[in-house]
């Protein structure tokens, strides 16, 4: 129970933290940001007064940081210039649909690496083993962008694929039977493409670990007491792998929600990737640190997801007089 | 292969690859500014020994293009004019490695360009802003390698050799960096920054934010090394004899510290590189018209572009041979200079 | 526990006094509690000049802590450190800065406590470059000396020391803590590393260094049996506490603690006063 209670705080602490950082970056803007924003057009003077008002938007950073963490708890977080509305609700909508696409890229992934990689582990150095090693390589060298783009091009060229967005314009209209089935073709595409660019380093690092414990001497004694094959992979050498293997999980949602960004813009999938690149370039201050807060908050969620199985996995970690 | 010989191997393939990239002034034709804005879009024009009527050239040469008929932007070869390639011919002006002066190209030809790659909407030769391109995507990948090293070796040594509370405090804001998703980091730092700059400024600026974003992992990996190193009895004993921190520091600690440095600047570049292709895709790094490998790719985001005119996703594809260049350097250094790892255990293969 | 030697030349002050050291540390384990961990609990003994006084004890029992304390390489939490009548413990940075030549440490293993990196030459210039009092030329004669002190040869300067033997690494790790002329020499576990003739040779080196350049020794060991062949006294350590002490037969033939006991009789041979005198 404290374990919990410390990696609860600590990502508490991290989220905290994150959300200064991000306005301290606010600061890095030469001259007055706010200035900028006044010069710009598509935010109506107006809501520059309301803001101005409400966020206290001239006075130091301390005072906005705590004006903006007011209307967070408040469920706003901030306010959108170019939506003219409060953050939170165009986040938020936003956020199920990179998690959508995330969680489902996470899944398939895993599902894949993992059997690829022990299957790999345990043929290692050996024929199917080196050509897998060379498949992941040509794999890993191909920029996601090729990768995404390269898709659109196929997707274009076949037709059996949308090429963009999450849904048809008729969506509303279909049945549930086909909405999942439209849903499910719009997704195809840039699930396949997170997919593709998380595969490689997974399944090498995979195949690291488990190749790592199965050379383990307790291994070789395992399998001298005649422990048939099935229960020394799954019983003895994934447990001991977990270790690696589930800071690994850890390591991979940030990278597949990383990913995601730029795969969404590509493929036009209505996420937090694009909605961050359309309000940094338009400036719209609240919006980009919502964002950006928010794919900490599932890297940090899925880190604490994975301290937990960690705790469940490995039982050293458990004893109390374990020492550092 | 033994691996100090595969090193050499890769080192050698990579040299060559960045060498041609540096001289990208002598191999390419064309000024990668340089528009022709009545030839749009054209195709990439294949070299040919060989024409129309089955007599061979000694020298190869392309044929000009003409407007297909019936269409008004697709081209085809106009076989009744054929360009010649002429090699070492003078051209444009530029500067080799940045200072040596010269008008010397590989090849070029008189009237007609050649464009190897094709030309984009603004009539530009494909080709060589490939290579120009190249320039800037790997310098501003190597220098944010430089940049995001040393801060990590400069953070992960004062975290692992003082200790204390300044460990704690530094490992804290490392974690803070990890705990963002990077391609969210980099974006954040780009978005507060000036968004229309002069390409040297925007240059800079995404090489410092480039650094700025992937130091905590190298800093953490640098302060497991100095960590251990620290409790080697080579340094006690040197402290014994009256040593100060910076002396140990710098004679016992920190070249402890070079292999995993280099193995992860063979890791860090390539990813350092994509990362500035992403951001100039998507228009938050280098601007027109300075080529870079991602901003040639930013008039793909209408695919229409991408199904019409299929020789503008080439540079997406620059990037492989380089790529697996620094995959094959890191794997090698690893093998080279951490042989008891696993993955590395092949029979007879230790140095 | 009296801190006293047994070599009562009266007037003769002990080269070192240790009184009531302690050395805490206080760690977190993984589920975050904090641990205390006493290293030292209070250790108190004596060592005369130029004698030897073997420290034995188990893993666990502090005895490189105490090698590091003694040596100012770690601080000790409370207690006192006399070293030729001064208390070390106390000492401002300058003067400790005088006095840190004249302990040295040599440690068990001279593959960890010599740098791979370097060269032999190297190795043996380092603490007289650090010490800063002679000249390049004079730094190289020294060097010299000292190889041949130890018996190497100085062709070996050019070598790393993966290209020497383990007694040979010992003995340049020896060399190099003779370098500033120290006068104590704590070997800590210097002999465990080594292979068993290798042992006797560095063993006889060792005595044949003590009384030439009239070194005092503090052997710190686990192996009771070296300690009855090298050392003039004996003590046991015993959970960061010294629980007897007195000269090498005594201790041995006729043991007070329970501790002691055990030792003995985990050795090989019983009968100390028959046991023939090491082959090199």
């Amino acid at each position: 129970m404290r374990f919990f209670l410390r990696r609860l705080s600590h990502a508490l602490f991290v989220l905290a933290g994150v959300s200064i950082l991000t306005f301290l970056f606010t600061t890095l803007a030469p001259g007055n940001y706010f200035d900028e924003m006044r010069l710009n057009p598509q935010i109506a003077p107006e809501s520059l007064a309301a803001l101005r008002a409400q966020y206290q938007l001239d006075r130091p950073l301390p005072i906005r940081y705590a004006s903006w963490v007011n209307s967070v708890l408040h469920g706003e977080m901030g306010f959108s210039f170019a939506y003219n509305s409060p953050v939170a609700p165009i986040l938020f909508v936003r956020a199920r649909n990179t998690l959508l696409l995330t969680i489902t890229a996470t899944l398939l992934a895993w599902g894949i690496a993992l059997p690829l990689g022990i299957w790999s582990a345990e043929r290692f150095g050996r024929l199917p083993d080196r050509l897998l090693s060379w498949a992941t390589a040509a794999l890993l060298v191909v920029p996601d962008l090729a990768l995404a783009l390269g898709l659109l091009v196929l997707a274009v060229r076949t037709g059996w694929f949308p090429t963009g967005g999450m849904t048809s314009l008729d969506f509303a209209s279909l049945p549930l039977g086909g909405k999942l089935r439209d849903l499910a073709l719009h997704m195809t595409l840039p699930v396949v493409a997170l997919v593709l660019s998380a595969l490689p380093l997974l399944i090498r690092h995979v195949r690291a670990a488990v190749a790592e414990v199965l050379d383990a001497p307790f291994m070789l004694a395992a399998k001298g007491h005649g422990i048939p094959r099935r229960t020394l992979l799954y019983r003895y050498a994934l447990r001991a792998a977990a270790n690696p293997l589930i800071s690994l999980f850890g390591f991979s949602i940030g990278a597949l929600l990383s990913g995601s960004l730029l795969i969404e813009v590509v493929m036009s999938w209505p996420g937090l990737g694009p909605l961050l690149l359309e309000s940094i370039l338009s400036r719209d201050l609240y919006v980009v640190i919502g964002g950006v807060l928010l794919s900490t908050l599932f890297l940090v969620s899925g880190n604490f997801l994975a301290d937990i199985l960690l705790y469940w996995a490995d039982p050293r970690i458990r004893t109390e007089s374990g020492v550092r | 292969m033994s691996a100090p010989r595969t090193f050499v191997k890769w080192l050698v393939t990579l040299g060559s690859l960045h060498a041609i990239v540096v001289g990208a002034g002598f191999f390419t034709p064309y000024d990668p500014i340089e528009q022709d804005r009545k030839n749009p879009y054209f195709p990439p024009m294949r070299l040919h020994l060989v024409d129309e009527q089955g007599r061979l050239h000694l020298r190869p040469f392309v044929y000009a293009l003409k407007l297909r008929a019936g269409t008004f932007d697709q081209y085809e070869p106009d076989t009744s004019q054929s360009v010649p390639v002429k090699f070492f011919k003078s051209g444009a002006r530029y500067r080799l490695l940045g200072f040596v002066p010269s008008r010397i190209h590989l090849f070029g030809s008189e009237g007609t360009r050649i464009c190897l790659l094709g030309t984009d909407a603004y009539g530009r030769d494909q080709f060589s802003r490939l290579l120009y391109g190249g320039q800037i995507s790997l310098l501003a990948g190597i220098l944010g390698a430089g940049c995001t090293l040393s801060i990590g070796l400069c953070v992960g040594a004062a975290a692992g050799y003082f200790g204390g509370w300044r460990d704690d405090a530094l490992m804290r804001v490392a974690e803070l960096f990890l705990s963002l998703p990077w391609l969210y980091l980099l974006f954040a730092l780009r978005a507060f920054l000036p968004l229309s700059v002069s390409p040297l400024k925007a240059f800079f600026l995404i090489v410092a934010v480039i650094g700025a974003v992937g130091w905590a992992r190298p800093a953490r990996l640098v302060r497991g090394v100095v960590l251990s190193a620290k409790e080697r009895d080579f340094v006690r004993a040197a402290r014994g004899f009256g040593a100060s921190d910076l002396y140990l520091l710098r004679r016992h600690v920190l070249p402890e510290t070079s292999s995993i440095l280099l193995t992860q600047a063979a890791i860090l570049i390539p990813q350092f590189v994509l990362a500035e292709m992403t951001l100039s895709f998507l228009g938050l790094g280098v601007p027109e018209p300075a080529p870079s490998w991602g901003n040639l790719l930013s008039s793909l985001q209408q695919y229409s572009v991408l199904v019409s005119y299929w020789w503008m996703y080439l540079p997406a594809l620059a990037m492989v041979p380089f790529f697996l260049g620094y995959l094959g350097l890191a794997s090698s250094l690893q093998e080279r200079l951490e042989p008891y790892k696993i993955e590395r255990r092949i029979p007879g293969s230790l140095a | 526990m009296e801190v006293k030697t047994s070599f009562n030349d009266s007037d003769m002050p002990p080269l070192l006094r240790i009184d009531k050291l302690v050395k805490r540390y206080d760690r977190r384990n993984l589920s975050g509690a904090r641990e205390v961990l006493f290293a030292l609990d209070g250790a108190s003994f004596a060592v005369a000049r130029g004698t030897t006084l073997a420290i034995v004890g188990e893993s666990g029992s502090g005895k490189s802590t105490l090698a590091f304390c003694i040596s100012c390489l770690e601080q000790p939490t409370s207690g006192s450190i006399w070293f030729e009548g001064t208390d070390i413990i106390g000492l401002a940075e300058s003067d400790r800065r005088q006095v840190r030549p004249q302990i040295q440490l040599i440690f068990q293993d001279p593959s960890n406590s010599l740098n791979p990196r370097w060269s032999v030459e190297e190795i043996l210039l380092e603490p007289l470059a650090l010490q800063g009092k002679l000249t390049r030329e004079g730094m190289k004669q020294r060097a010299v000396t000292l190889m041949v002190q130890v018996g190497l040869s100085p062709g070996m300067f050019g070598r790393l020391p993966a290209q020497l033997s383990g007694g040979q690494r010992q003995r340049l790790a020896i060399a190099r803590a003779l370098a500033l002329e120290p006068k104590l020499l704590i070997l800590d576990e210097a002999l465990s590393a080594l292979d068993c003739s290798v042992q006797a040779q560095i063993a006889n080196l060792l005595m044949e260094l003590q009384r030439n350049l009239g070194m005092t020794y503090l052997f710190i060991t686990h192996d009771l049996a070296m300690a009855a062949h090298l050392a003039d006294e004996i003590a046991v350590m015993n959970r960061g506490r010294i629980v007897e002490q007195g000269p090498a037969q005594r201790v041995l033939q006729h043991p007070t603690e329970e501790i002691t006991k055990n030792l003995i009789s985990a050795m090989p041979s019983f009968d100390s006063a028959a046991r023939p005198p090491l082959e090199s």
